[in-house]
């Protein structure tokens, strides 16, 4: 099996510029810089592993999210680095051949293989409502994450069951880790995702042959670590007590907090505020919309998005106003607690 | 003219004020400074995974200066290196061929290791120059 040093040298990529990249990549999994070096070694030895992915109920956007990322040199090697054996959306082969595909890249990689899946899986009425090739859903995805070294779910349906499973749950869509019990799961909540961080947490993977540090809700904590809330530019104003009433008061008008107006980004663990989208252009606080949860379980049945958070559901209210008048120590302790971060991540590299 | 633009408009880009990391960011590198000229650990930070406006992005760009040393490598796009009125500190930004900035860095050290030559390349490089040098 060649490694992706033999790649890269075969295609000319000199060792500065090698070198180079991984430092794009440790950024990218948001390890500190100083471990550049590591990653360089480790990854030069790295074997290509073979992936596949599904798709269940699903709306094809975390795919559209992944394959239109910003950054084509970065985003293209990543995927170069591993073999998609299978993937409907893009792969060309259709019916038995694709299935063929699906079935070689199992027995081939046998208990090596990445299982990615999107979309979340229903179990009613014998699973019925999900077939594919004549197979269910819930049956297809049991038998793909036998031989598989571990099952990465892209997106929160996925994760959490998403949309799909939005109260009344028609057709008792269940989340990947309701069904997959004995294989480590990763979870990539996000509706979709931030392309980055699924590219980031298979570069992690590719680079130290395990998965991350997840949280309780097994989600990579180098980018589920933090709240948006957190890392919010608009913090200040939180922390100043100067809110936006309405969407179109001076409080809007003039970026203060969206909390009133219903923002979910102090329960919601996502890198949005930092990582951004769309080549960093902007993230929706940014663009003046309270964050709608979208990473974390149930946000779709979780209440109003224009409601405000009660204090019961986080806690951090009590704080309005007592924090203003350190604002400087606030800027201090942000970045105190994304070195903490990056410290508690690389510990684990 | 429509209604509509009887409406007024404002424009504040609320993300283009600064935020005060910058004081934060900049007490941190005072003590990598401190740190290398003692012990000779070279560190860095990785800017963007803090949460900095744009408003923080001039402020840090003002205070931190222009040094002596500027330089441009090229690899896989260009890659700006520039030493700031602090010796020592080094402001490295990574680009991809697109022109997109795929890191973007503080180093603290004496020369940040992309502007020296890898021995694997010079070992290529000298195959190159034998092969020129053939009669």
């Amino acid at each position: 099996m060649t490694t992706l040093g033999d790649t890269l040298s075969a295609s000319g990529v000199s060792r500065r510029a090698f070198l180079k990249f991984c430092t794009a990549l440790t950024s990218l999994m948001a390890l500190p810089p100083s471990m550049a070096p590591a990653v360089a070694q480790a990854l030069a030895k790295a074997k290509r592993p073979s992936v596949i992915w599904l798709s269940f109920q699903e709306c094809t956007g975390c795919v559209e999210s992944l394959t239109r990322t910003n950054s084509p040199t970065l985003e293209n090697l990543i995927l170069d680095l591993v073999s998609l054996d299978y993937i409907e959306t893009l792969q060309a082969a259709s019916g038995f051949a694709a299935e063929e595909a699906r079935q070689h890249a199992m027995k081939e990689s046998n208990g090596q293989y990445l299982l990615l899946v999107d979309g979340s899986i229903p179990v009613a009425d014998g699973g019925i409502y999900g077939t594919l090739a004549g197979e269910s859903f819930v049956d297809m995805l049991q038998e793909s994450a036998k031989g598989a070294a571990a099952v990465v779910a892209i997106g929160s349906c996925a994760s959490f069951g998403g949309l799909p499973k939005a109260n009344p749950n028609p057709t008792g869509a269940r989340s990947v880790s309701d069904i997959v019990k004995d294989k480590p799961v990763i979870n990539v909540p996000g509706c979709p995702p931030i392309a980055v961080v699924m590219t980031g947490v298979l570069a992690h993977y590719l680079t130290f042959g395990k998965i991350p540090e997840l949280d309780a809700q097994r989600r990579p904590l180098a980018f589920y670590g933090e709240t948006i809330h957190d890392r919010c530019y608009r913090r200040p104003f939180y922390d100043q007590g100067k809110f936006a009433k309405t969407f179109d008061d001076e409080g809007a008008r003039s970026g203060w907090c969206l909390y009133e107006l219903g923002c979910k980004g102090p329960i919601t663990h996502n890198a949005c505020a930092t990582v951004k989208w769309n080549a960093g252009t902007s993230f929706p606080i940014q663009s003046g919309h309270g964050c709608l949860g979208c990473s974390e379980p149930d946000f779709w049945d979780n209440g109003s998005f224009y409601k405000a958070l009660a204090t019961a559901d986080w806690g951090g209210a009590k704080a309005i106003g007592t924090a203003a008048a350190v604002g400087v120590a606030v800027g201090a302790a942000a970045a105190y607690a994304a070195r903490k971060r990056q410290n508690r991540v690389s510990k684990e590299g | 003219m429509s209604a509509i633009d009887n409406i007024g408009i404002k424009v504040i880009e609320a993300a283009d004020l600064p935020t005060g990391n910058v004081k934060a960011l900049l007490h941190e590198l005072s003590g990598l400074l401190d740190a290398w000229l003692s012990t000779g650990e070279a560190a860095s930070i990785d800017l963007r995974s803090l949460p900095l406006t744009r408003g923080d992005y001039d402020e840090l760009g003002a205070t931190l200066g222009a040094g002596a040393v500027s330089a441009s490598v090229e690899a896989i796009g260009l890659s700006e290196v520039r030493e700031t009125r602090y010796p020592g500190v080094w402001r490295v930004t990574h680009r991809n061929e697109a022109g997109e900035i795929v890191a973007d860095l503080l180093e603290v050290c004496d020369a940040p290791v992309i502007l020296r030559s890898p021995v694997e390349d010079a070992a290529d490089g000298l195959i190159r120059l034998k092969e020129a040098l053939r009669p």
